[in-house]
């Protein structure tokens, strides 16, 4: 791993009044281009140790590094020009336009004007808005819009960090959805080091390269990439803030691609009868699939065959749900357990590749 | 008893008014003055003292608590308590009507300052701004309309107030209902009471104006 982009040490932060730190000790380094999520339960310290990273909290003790720079040497609003920040209920500008707001950081920098206009056209893009929302108001934006300004704006300058405090932590279910997809297709295009705080630990292991879980009182329980943290969980703790369905969690993060396919009890159009028969004793079940080359005709019960001369390519049931190798695990597991045959089938495309049975996926994650 | 005094006569006697232009305008000027210097100069006053009670926190509740004794001071004793001292003057007047602004505009301003969602500000600090700045950039702009709000109660409560100032020569359009109560003319009671009346509409108005063009986002609402 090269130099991380943020690097904390023995951090700790007391609050004024309070007996015991809010985050005691943490030492944390979040690797260029990668996004990090700070996850737990409430008084963890995620929110805190995120907020010391640009000085809105000052640290009591500990050093925290940004780029190269020692943070606490350097003058905060000069700091914070450099780290694209993003929060909850957005702290959009009310009385500015979506343009204005989202020029908001190169302004401070003294950018000239023209560039300005340019990068606030190129960022309405990126977060897929309008262009002609750039006159409008926030008020006038759904939440979801609101928030894809926030991130707009948070990019404007083009910091080379980016920190995130649950920031889709207000909006509906369907749109979160929605803008985690985003976020993850942006960083795919910007690469930035993002900090991302979270309570919620799906949120967690779908966004995060790599998730850091916290307890009260800022202490890290375990980091590291998601599918290691659900494969072998460090403590009690953390095993029972992961939830009881790891398994399941595991699952959404393997996609298709990355497992062989079996081709399952395919017979051709015109095949013998008793091949089929052959075929299904050897998959041990009570029915077969049709296919002619890459395409996939159907099933049907071995008993509707009796009377037939040969394997019919037509009149056969349809697997309900066909699926795209981009597709995970847990969504394969789910047409498994949805579907008559008991089995998943593998599409790229219209392209039939295989199917995927419960023994099959079971197989990933208990090996 | 002053209705019994003024029966029999017509309700307006609109000869009495086309005579009476040039004083009518007179009343007017002076009335628009004396209005509108109070406004001005409570504002500046209101600003001065929000700039210390925003500061200096501590000094918020004694400000408002001597403003808010003005205020409760009823007009005519205030105005015989300054006579002595300053004379039947515009002075005396404008000491009495600006000390009546000073509860409201502070209030509005002060509140309107500190009214800055905590998200806006905690963006903002985020990004990078100096204290200065969002101080002039947002609190400022973002308390436009509470402020308006303020001048426009303000403004309507000191045109009504000036008519007040006619006991101590004075007074506006004051003067005619002065001196129509003095005279039993009903014409003379009615124009200084509705002229008054329209002035402060028309003010109320030309503020809502102000505001419209100085903070257009506030008016702007979300679609469905």
């Amino acid at each position: 791993m090269s130099d991380p982009m943020i690097r904390l040490q023995n951090v700790s932060k007391t609050f004024p009044g309070s007996e015991t730190p809010a985050v005691g000790d943490l030492s944390l380094s979040v690797p260029e281009g990668e996004i990090v999520v700070l996850v737990g339960p409430s008084g963890c310290g995620k929110t805190t140790t995120l907020k010391m990273i640009n000085r809105i909290i000052e640290p009591t003790s500990g050093s925290i590094e940004v780029a190269g720079i020692n943070a606490v040497d350097t003058e905060p609003h000069i700091l914070r020009r450099k780290i694209g920040y993003v929060i909850q209920q957005t702290g959009l500008f009310p009385h500015r336009t979506i343009g204005q707001n989202i020029a908001t950081v190169p302004r401070l920098l003294g950018w000239d004007k023209r560039a300005t206009e340019e990068r606030v056209v190129e960022l309405i893009d990126l977060v897929g808005l309008e262009q002609e929302m750039a006159n409008r108001y926030p008020a006038e934006l759904s939440g979801g819009q609101q928030q894809r300004v926030g991130v707009a704006r948070a990019l404007a300058a083009d910091p080379p960090v980016l920190l995130m405090d649950e920031p889709f932590g207000a909006v509906d279910p369907i749109v979160r959805t929605r803008l985690q997809d985003e976020l993850l297709g942006l960083q795919e295009r910007v690469k930035k080091t993002i900090v991302f705080v979270t309570h919620d630990i799906d949120e967690a292991i779908q966004l995060g390269d790599r998730v850091a879980i916290l307890n009260v009182g800022g202490v890290l329980e375990q980091f590291g990439p998601p599918e290691e943290i659900l494969r072998n969980p460090a403590n009690d703790f953390v095993a029972e803030f992961l939830g009881t369905d790891r398994g399941l969690k595991r699952l959404s993060l393997i996609p298709i691609r990355d497992v062989a396919l079996d081709t399952g009890p395919v017979v051709a159009p015109g095949d013998p009868i008793a091949a089929a028969h052959h075929v299904a004793e050897r998959y041990g079940v009570d029915w077969i699939a049709v296919r002619s080359r890459n395409h996939l005709h159907g099933w049907l019960p071995l008993d509707d065959l009796a009377g037939m001369d040969s394997v019919p390519g037509e009149g056969l049931m349809h697997f309900k749900t066909s699926l795209s190798v981009d597709a995970s695990l847990k969504e394969a597991l789910d047409a498994v357990v949805s579907s008559h045959t008991r089995v998943a089938a593998v599409f790229d495309g219209d392209r039939y590749l295989g199917m995927l049975t419960a023994e099959k996926i079971s197989e990933e994650i208990v090996q | 008893m002053i209705v019994a005094q003024l029966e029999g006569q017509p309700f307006i006697r609109w000869d009495w008014v086309w005579d009476h232009l040039d004083e009518i305008w007179q009343r007017t000027v002076e009335h628009v003055t004396l209005t509108g210097v109070a406004v001005i100069v409570g504002f500046g006053m209101s600003l001065l003292l929000s700039i210390v009670a925003l500061r200096y926190r501590r000094t918020y509740t004694p400000i408002t608590w001597v403003t808010g004794v003005f205020y409760t001071i009823p007009s005519i004793a205030l105005f015989a308590f300054l006579v002595p001292i300053t004379g039947l003057s515009i002075l005396t007047a404008e000491i009495g009507l600006v000390s009546y602004t000073l509860l409201i505009l502070i209030r509005n301003i002060v509140a309107g300052i500190n009214g800055t969602p905590a998200s806006v500000r905690e963006a903002a600090v985020g990004m990078g701004y100096t204290d200065r700045r969002i101080l002039w950039e947002i609190q400022v702009p973002l308390a436009v309309p509470v402020i308006v709000a303020g001048l426009r109660v303000a403004s309507v409560t000191t045109v009504g107030l000036v008519t007040v100032t006619s006991l101590i020569g004075q007074g506006g359009y004051g003067a005619f209902i002065d001196r129509g109560l003095g005279r039993n003319f009903a014409t003379e009671i009615l124009v200084g009471t509705v002229l008054s009346i329209i002035l402060a509409m028309l003010l109320d108005y030309a503020l809502v104006r102000v505001e419209r063009r100085a903070a257009p986002w506030a008016r702007r609402q979300v679609p469905s």
